[in-house]
């Protein structure tokens, strides 16, 4: 194993050589798949996500004579699946995926509340996300690569949802004269994923508004406060890059 | 449509890049890893001459920056006038670690980022020690991180090797700093610019670097420049040099080791075993692995089948067939009298068994032979790989025997014996300059190799302690063998310490944040009993009389943990030591003595912070209900177990103290009374006290220990105490409170000793539960011999498996028992001054009773699995060192003397006995041929343990049998320490 996160005390780097307040090389293109009303593909890192968005269109019809979400709203579903070769390990998740539901399950519901889903009663968006390639903060890269295909897709929004990950290095730094001093961290890689207390948090329009915050791991509640400072900054900073992604389309 | 491309192939920006790298899973999987790599500039130099990289140094989430480490000065030889920074490769550490921890030289050394991966992967106690280098500021050693520096970052080419690429990374960085130095100094318009110098030992680098005009040594030639370089020449390891030396004529002594991958698939497979290598301590030859498929150790018999194992490595071992299988061997077998004559220099072609040591096999095996028909022979097998050495620095002395030239004046090198005061450790072969001045001093030195070709270990010298048999030279070497953090405190865990000093009190205003969620118990009338002259006293007692006839009982904890914050530079020292060790003329404390004898030390007349534990008690002694409270007290009187005792027998004291003791005293009989129906052991060891004279501490007398009532009044309410804040640290954090346990001991344990009494004695040993062990225990007794019941408790003890320290969610209730007390839970809550454990249950407990959150340390199971077994490591060296100081003194005491003593045959050889002396405490082998000249014939009946002797002298002696010996001391010529040696009279 080469470096670990213990060492981040020495030279206050990390595993691949960024800072603490740092995000990794963001990516990311619209229009990829001409067949779909909107899609895109997002690069963070090695993390690669590609999302196409269909709809709003008359839905499926689910047999009880409703194919709308609630009483006069759209519904929205979205699919998410893993490529075998995403990860390290070839294996395949099925469908019944437990962690991929969940991750489904809080996509639908965050941009349920961003679409503006009375415009389109009776019809139903989808957005299927697949994810390329796994290098930490999955849950993220699916938001945001969902974002840039709806936006593609023409769907009224509110705002931009945009998300990262952020968490808390567990080391003394040295500097500090013992006292027990934790920076927070941005974006985390996969390596960084296993060893860290982190969270992911997505804000409405790169704003204070959180409208995510999944945090699956134990870490102190003093910690919560940086972590989430660090994650707003870059859900700000994400949402320029976004921007600058949508902006450079209609140029 | 377009088509989608991953974007680096498109992104002409250079400052990422990844790293490739396969690795495979142990189930031989293969994983094919990218990971990214983002290149910056702005990785500091850490020069305090650069003012360039100061502007753009990084800062921390508190906008702090890391201090620059580097010297504007740096330290010089003559071949670099204007000073260096050395940059070391990873073979200059992997050799010459012990080097780099000398404190006079080798400062304001670069480690490159490169550097310390490879070292890590390659051992991962040298890394900790350069990690721990790095931390040092008077060595001043930077971590460079040059794989993340966009100027020295180098990719691997195709058809590179892995170290290719990594020494090329070396002389990038090298290179990249020499450059950079320059530009700042041109900056600073100064003339000393230091040389940055590479070291390495790799001819193919060395010779690379000259071409590119690198400066560059090895780490011969760079030592040899310095000032004491003959002390320091001797440090350099032997391991590589020698190797390539002898490359010539290479004859192969020991077998092969086999692969990883065989061993590994061997062990699963089960024809292969894993565990721990042990030499027997009457036999150096015999080598025993306890194997989980065997109930019995498995026996490893003689030099080639150990094959290069030393006592205490993970070896890999393969069971001979069964017609080899032999029994335990019940000779005396020592190494110095058979190999005396070995030449340290390995010129005559040298065989891996001598002449002797094979007759000596020889003879064990025919008589293993001899008796297969009714005889026990074991399973037997032979090492057939290591899985991990665990050599550590080993203190011996020099064997005069293997040295050429003695006289000081001689600087040639040459090669001698080390002998290891331990001696389940063999011989270490070390090259040296200064044999002359080594010979009669006790030496520290390292295990570097172990080659097929050499007979013996090579090593290297790490420094002299000084002479033999001075007192500092040994409880140094002392502390050394049991690997005891000795120095003194640093000052980073001295400022944790209270700014008052010896002036800090309790604050006197009760809304003081000290007393938040503190009971005030000043008015209680406490008393502590410890040793005599002890100062860190840790526990204190009361007992009052409540109205309705029960008694309101309290013990009284240092509250250390008051003082010890979690995860400060002191709380660390502490966990790594572990234990405070007591010596017979010293004491290494695990905290500074401000806390263990002052503040925290619950002292007489004076309030102090505790941590109590109150009851109340039935006068049956049963518990109505127990109360945390972390308190203020002040202690009425600091007795001895002595003087309390006296104050408790003398009735014209009826003062409420003395009543006090006096009910803890009733009840704690009771509390004994029930621990025993419970089925408790009352065990025993041989305990001494060396008494010393107080100003030089040179050893006047011994003595046994004395055991008062008063000594199990405090033991019995220290055992409550501990009992009960185990059970509320378990309901409280079930998987992390830190417990005490005692496996129950297995049943082959105690064949042996059951089987001996059997036969001696017709008594029986039942072993099935600690209750039954007790019980048969009592009743051997022979009514001629008072002592026999203590030795067979003493023997007894021996059969046990130790007490351990273990975080709760890593076992099964069930197996939290203590057997030794019989008790369902315990833990150690009693001393935190001197115990680290202790500290933790205090922390734990704190917790529980919601005085405090509880750190996240103690919340994470692998730390404290780690924490515990750093402990329990700790705790059994302290033990051992302090028996072994208690030898020590012993053959002091005795330095001179002769004295005829009583002593009981406690083992058998079939050339030898052990006889203990429960006077001293000490035991000791009679050889046979000790007894008389020539040596007697002797038989050795197994089966009814009697050894007779004819010819010269004739004898019969007995296991348990009693006997009259003659102590006289003698430096023991193996080990260098002086010991008791026993005549049979």
């Amino acid at each position: 194993m080469p470096l670990d996160t213990s060492t981040y005390a020495l030279a206050l780097l990390r595993l691949d050589g960024r800072r603490w307040n740092e995000l990794r090389r963001i990516r990311a293109q619209t229009s990829t798949q001409a067949a779909a009303d909107g899609s895109s593909y997002l690069e963070m890192g090695n993390t690669q996500v590609i999302c196409t968005v269909i709809g709003p269109a008359e839905g499926r019809n689910t047999g009880a004579g409703r194919s709308g979400g609630r009483e006069g709203e759209a519904n929205l579903e979205v699919e998410i699946g893993f490529a075998g070769f995403s990860g390290v390990d070839r294996k395949r998740r099925g469908k019944g995926d437990k962690r991929t539901a969940e991750m489904a399950h809080t996509l639908s519901t965050a941009f349920s509340s961003l679409i503006l889903m009375h415009l389109y009663p009776h019809s139903t968006i989808s957005i299927h996300i697949n994810i390329l390639s796994q290098d930490g903060s999955i849950l993220a890269a699916c938001i945001n690569a969902a974002t840039l295909a709806l936006v593609d897709a023409g769907v009224p929004m509110t705002d931009y949802l945009v998300a990262c990950t952020a968490a808390s290095s567990p080391t003394t730094s040295a500097s500090a004269g013992g006292d027990e001093v934790s920076d927070p961290l941005l974006d985390l890689n996969a390596m960084e994923e296993q060893e860290l207390p982190f969270l992911t948090l997505a804000t409405v329009g790169g704003g204070e508004k959180i409208t995510v915050l999944v945090m699956e791991t134990r870490v102190r509640v003093e910690r919560i406060e940086g972590m989430l400072a660090v994650g707003i900054e870059g859900c700000k900073r994400v949402k320029n890059i976004l921007d600058g992604v949508v902006r450079g389309v209609g140029r | 449509m377009t088509s989608l491309k991953r974007s680096t192939a498109s992104d002409p920006s250079t400052n990422l890049s990844s790293k490739v790298y396969v690795r495979s899973t142990r189930s031989g999987k293969v994983q094919k890893i990218v990971r990214e790599l983002y290149l910056r500039q702005d990785i500091p130099c850490s020069s305090r001459l650069c003012s360039q990289c100061l502007k753009t140094a990084p800062t921390d989430f508190n906008n702090k920056v890391a201090p620059f480490v580097l010297s504007e000065t740096p330290a010089g030889t003559k071949s670099f006038p204007n000073g260096h920074y050395l940059v070391p490769d990873t073979n200059a550490f992997l050799t010459g670690m012990d080097l780099f921890e000398v404190e006079t030289a080798f400062h304001d050394v670069i480690v490159l980022q490169t550097v310390l991966e490879e070292v890590k992967n390659r051992s991962l106690p040298l890394y900790h020690r350069l990690i721990s280098l790095t931390k040092n500021e008077d060595k001043r050693f930077f971590v460079f991180f040059n794989e993340f520096r966009l100027e020295t970052y180098v990719g691997r080419d195709r058809g590179e090797s892995i170290n290719d690429r990594n020494d090329k990374a070396v002389r990038r960085a090298v290179q990249w700093y020499g450059e950079h130095l320059q530009e700042a100094m041109r900056a600073r318009k100064s003339v000393r610019c230091p040389t940055v110098v590479m070291i390495s030992d790799d001819r193919e680098n060395l010779r690379k670097s000259k071409a590119e005009k690198i400066p560059a040594l090895t780490l011969t030639d760079y030592v040899s420049g310095l000032e004491n370089s003959g002390q320091l020449l001797d440090m350099v390891s032997a391991g590589k040099e020698q190797r390539e030396v002898k490359s010539g004529k290479v004859e192969l002594i020991y077998p092969e080791y086999y692969s990883m991958s065989k061993m590994i698939t061997g062990v699963k497979a089960g024809t292969m075993h894993q565990g721990t290598f042990n030499v027997s301590p009457y036999n150096y030859l015999e080598g025993s692995v306890h194997v989980p498929a065997f109930d019995k150790p498995l026996i490893i018999l003689g030099r080639e089948n150990s094959n290069r194992a030393v006592s205490g490595d993970i070896a890999v071992v393969e069971i001979l067939p069964k017609d080899q299988w032999k029994a335990p061997s019940t000779t005396i077998i020592e190494e110095e009298t058979l190999n005396k004559n070995d030449n340290a220099d390995e010129d005559d072609g040298e065989t891996v068994i001598s002449e002797r040591e094979r007759r000596a096999l020889q003879e064990e095996v025919k008589r293993a032979h001899g008796q297969s028909t009714e005889g026990r022979p074991q399973p037997t097998a032979r090492v057939v790989g290591i899985i991990k050495r665990n050599w550590r620095q080993y203190v011996g002395h020099i064997d005069k025997d293997s040295i050429r030239s003695t006289s000081k004046a001689s600087r040639s090198q040459q090669t001698v014996f080390l002998i290891p005061m331990d001696k389940k450790i063999p011989k270490i072969r070390i090259r040296t300059r200064q044999a002359g001045e080594l010979v009669g001093k006790r030496v520290l030195v390292t295990i570097d190799a172990w080659d097929r070709d050499s007979r013996y270990p090579v090593g290297h010298f790490v420094r002299s302690l000084g002479e033999l048999e001075s007192k500092g030279a040994e409880t140094e070497a002392l502390l050394l063998e049991y690997d005891i953090q000795y120095r003194p405190f640093p000052k980073t865990v001295l400022d944790c310490l209270p700014a008052e000093g010896h002036d800090w009190k309790v604050p006197a205003n009760l809304d003081d944040p000290g007393w938040k969620g503190r009971k005030d118990l000043r008015n209680l009338l406490i008393c502590s009993i410890d040793p005599p002259g002890c100062v860190d006293i840790d526990d204190a007692l009361h007992a009052t009389a409540l109205p309705n006839g029960n008694y309101h009982v309290g013990v009284h904890i240092a509250d250390v943990s008051h003082f010890v914050k979690p995860n400060n530079a002191m709380d660390k020292e502490a966990s790594m030591r572990g234990t405070t060790v007591y010596l017979v003329d010293k004491r290494i404390d695990m905290l500074p003595m401000l806390l263990g004898t002052d503040l925290c030390s619950i002292k007489p007349y004076v309030e102090r912070y505790a941590f109590s534990v109150l009851w109340e008690i039935t006068p049956d002694a049963d518990i109505v209900s127990a109360e945390f409270t972390k308190s203020v007290i002040r202690s009425r009187e600091a007795f001895s177990y002595e003087q309390a005792q006296l104050r408790i027998d003398d009735k014209s004291h009826q003062d409420d103290l003395t009543k006090g003791m006096r009910t803890l005293l009733m009840l704690s009989k009771k509390l004994k009374q029930k621990r025993m129906d419970a089925g408790a052991l009352n065990l025993a060891s041989p305990e001494v006290k060396v008494q010393t004279e107080s100003e030089t501490s040179d050893p006047v007398d011994i003595q046994t220990k004395k055991q008062l009532d008063t000594n199990s009044l405090v033991e019995e309410f220290m055992l409550l105490a501990n009992i009960s804040v185990a059970d509320k640290n378990y309901s409280a954090f079930p998987q992390t409170a830190l417990l005490r346990r005692h496996a129950s001991p297995p049943k082959t344990n105690f064949e042996e000793l059951a089987n001996q009494l059997k036969v001696k004695r017709g008594m029986e040993l039942r072993t099935d539960s600690s209750k039954a062990l007790a019980d048969s225990l009592d009743t051997c007794i022979d009514p001629r011999e008072p002592f026999f019941n203590t030795l067979v408790r003493i023997l007894a003890t021996r059969c046990m498996t130790a007490a351990e320290y273990f975080c709760a969610g890593a076992q099964a209730y069930p197996e939290f028992r203590h057997y030794g007390l019989a008790s369902e839970i315990y833990t150690h809550f009693t001393s935190p001054i001197r115990r680290y454990a202790d500290l933790e249950a205090h922390r734990q407990l704190a917790a529980a009773i919601e005085y405090e959150q509880l750190d996240a340390s103690l919340h994470s199971k692998p730390k404290l699995e780690a924490v515990c077994k750093n402990i329990n490591v700790r705790h059994r060296n302290a033990q051992l060192a302090g028996r072994a100081s208690v030898e020590y003194y012993v053959g002091q005491a005795l330095k001179g003397r002769v004295v005829e003593e009583e002593g009981f045959v406690m083992k058998l050889f079939s050339n030898g006995f052990v006889v203990f002396v429960p006077m001293f405490g000490i035991e000791s082998t009679i050889k046979l041929r000790d007894l008389a000249t020539p040596e007697p014939e002797a038989e050795f009946d197994m089966e009814s343990y009697v050894l007779t002797t004819r010819g010269s002298r004739e004898l019969r002696v007995e296991l348990f049998q009693k006997v009259r010996v003659r102590i006289s001391d003698e430096a023991e010529e193996s080990t260098g320490k002086r010991k008791a040696r026993f005549e049979l009279v």
